[in-house]
């Protein structure tokens, strides 16, 4: 008999043959019985009117084009929805918690998950159906230490995580997205992509290119212990993130600020951050009051 | 320029129609999986939701693959599968002139059955219920699974072996 035998037999791929030698076998009788049982199995009930109009609710984000039926319910959805306007406007805004410059906050959700909002940061979520739905909306950056439960999903413009039950730290600032995971298994999507991050791995993108991202070798993210730290990271962010966590205007002279920098400094004591920037950068800097320059060593 | 694009997956009707021919089989396709419900109506929701909101990324000949992409990546090593439950559908046809001894016989035949299919490794059930119950041909089940044709003859073919094995105690 030829490989795969059963497989062909079921396709009439068999030549007549090799079909008289199977059908002889003692076997071939009880392959028979087991395709005719199966022959009456069913799948679970699926309905796919239901499935087809729960997707159109969710995939709001983009404009779908309404025939005239549909647009004159819209219409009257429109009026129905005035009318009940208050409550749901109340109830449709969630909760909304931001940090301004040089602020950490400490965000405990609905199920007891914790999130940990990092300077000029913001998320929200909705605490009516958070059981169904846990849902978080981010900008900036957070740490995320999430309940066993259901789906957990964290949503920034640049693109999407999702977990079960798991420590992880999203980061999404103008053009750069980093999410690292520090516990158990995150999924990330970005673009139409799917990143499957174990612990102890980051995903890093910089102006839209993937980067090869060290990873988190710590148990948390260094931001929590108060000192923000960096692995080969265009020194612009490194600026940005220090413009942040001092509330300082940080402005540069004469140096190439994509030059990658790997450090740290601290969130705590100015002084000490910003030598510890210009040492390993080899520039200088000038502070008067609420003002930083960095400057080249060689620039008059 | 405003004339339907049949070849753009962001037409309403291009949707639509991709969506009612395909998400059944997607729903099948992760439930035989895992053999969760809820977890395979998410999967279709979110891999055409997905879809959507690439819709100016993905041809129309590409979007089948992609969704089974997005619905198996969904849950990949996340979520640990569960008994796979499924019916049989014929249980209510005319029987009168069956003895009640045949259709004993019948019935745990069928329970053993369920038991045989619940025990095969997950991708052996999936392209064995994948052909038996939604007459998938081997080449359709190997795109969704992203192996080559002979990779599903094999796990059909083990899949029978391993189902006879288990039913008749060898």
């Amino acid at each position: 008999m030829e490989d795969n035998y059963l497989a062909k037999w079921l396709n009439n791929e068999l030549s007549e043959e090799e079909l008289a030698v199977f059908k002889k076998t003692d076997e071939y009788a009880s392959y028979v019985k087991i395709l005719k049982a199966s022959d009456n199995l069913v799948a679970p009930e699926y309905d796919m009117e239901q499935a087809l109009e729960d997707l159109r609710n969710k995939r709001t984000s983009k404009v779908i084009k309404m025939n005239p039926v549909r647009r004159l319910m819209q219409v009257a959805a429109v009026v129905a929805l005035l009318l009940t306007g208050t409550y749901f406007y109340i109830n449709s805004l969630g909760e909304t918690v931001a940090t301004q410059y040089a602020e950490n906050k400490e965000v405990v959700l609905p199920d007891a998950s914790e999130v940990i909002l990092n300077a000029d940061s913001e998320i929200s979520y909705n605490d009516k159906g958070w059981d169904e739905k846990r849902n978080v909306s981010l900008e900036g950056e957070a740490f995320f230490r999430v309940a066993k439960g259901k789906k957990f999903t964290v949503t920034t413009d640049l693109g999407e995580i999702q977990v079960l039950g798991t420590q992880f730290n999203v980061e999404q600032r103008k053009n750069y997205f980093e999410v690292s995971c520090f516990e158990g298994l995150v999924s990330v999507s970005y673009k139409d992509q799917e990143i499957k991050l174990p612990a102890g791995t980051s995903f890093l993108v910089i102006n839209n290119k993937i980067i090869n991202a060290e990873s988190p070798t710590t148990a948390e993210p260094s931001w929590m212990h108060n000192e923000s730290s960096f692995k080969s990271i265009p020194l612009t962010y490194v600026l940005d993130e220090l413009q942040r966590q001092y509330n300082l205007e940080v402005n540069t002279k004469g140096i190439d600020i994509n030059l990658l920098f790997t450090g740290s400094f601290s969130n705590t004591d100015l002084d000490v951050a910003l030598r510890s920037i210009s040492a390993s950068s080899k520039i200088k800097f000038k502070l008067e009051e609420n003002k930083v320059l960095f400057y080249a060593e060689n620039a008059p | 320029m405003n004339s339907i694009n049949k070849n753009n997956v962001c037409e309403e009707e291009v949707f639509s129609h991709l969506f009612t021919t395909n998400s059944k089989t997607v729903f099948n396709y992760i439930y035989y999986k895992f053999g969760n419900q809820e977890k395979a109506y998410d999967a279709v929701q979110e891999a055409f939701v997905k879809l959507w909101e690439n819709c100016e990324k993905v041809t129309p000949e590409k979007a089948k693959s992609y969704v089974y992409t997005v619905a198996n990546n969904l849950y990949l090593n996340v979520i640990k599968a569960e008994k796979v439950r499924l019916k049989h559908s014929k249980d209510l046809n005319d029987r009168s002139n069956e003895s009640p001894e045949f259709l004993m016989e019948e019935k745990e035949y069928k329970e053993k059955l369920d038991r045989a299919l619940d025990s095969l490794p997950e991708n052996q059930r999936v392209t064995f219920l994948l052909n038996r119950i939604d007459g998938k041909k081997y080449a359709e089940i190997a795109e969704m699974e992203g192996v080559s044709v002979k990779a599903i003859e094999k796990r059909m073919h083990l899949a029978l072996k391993a189902l006879r094995a288990q039913i008749e105690g060898i």
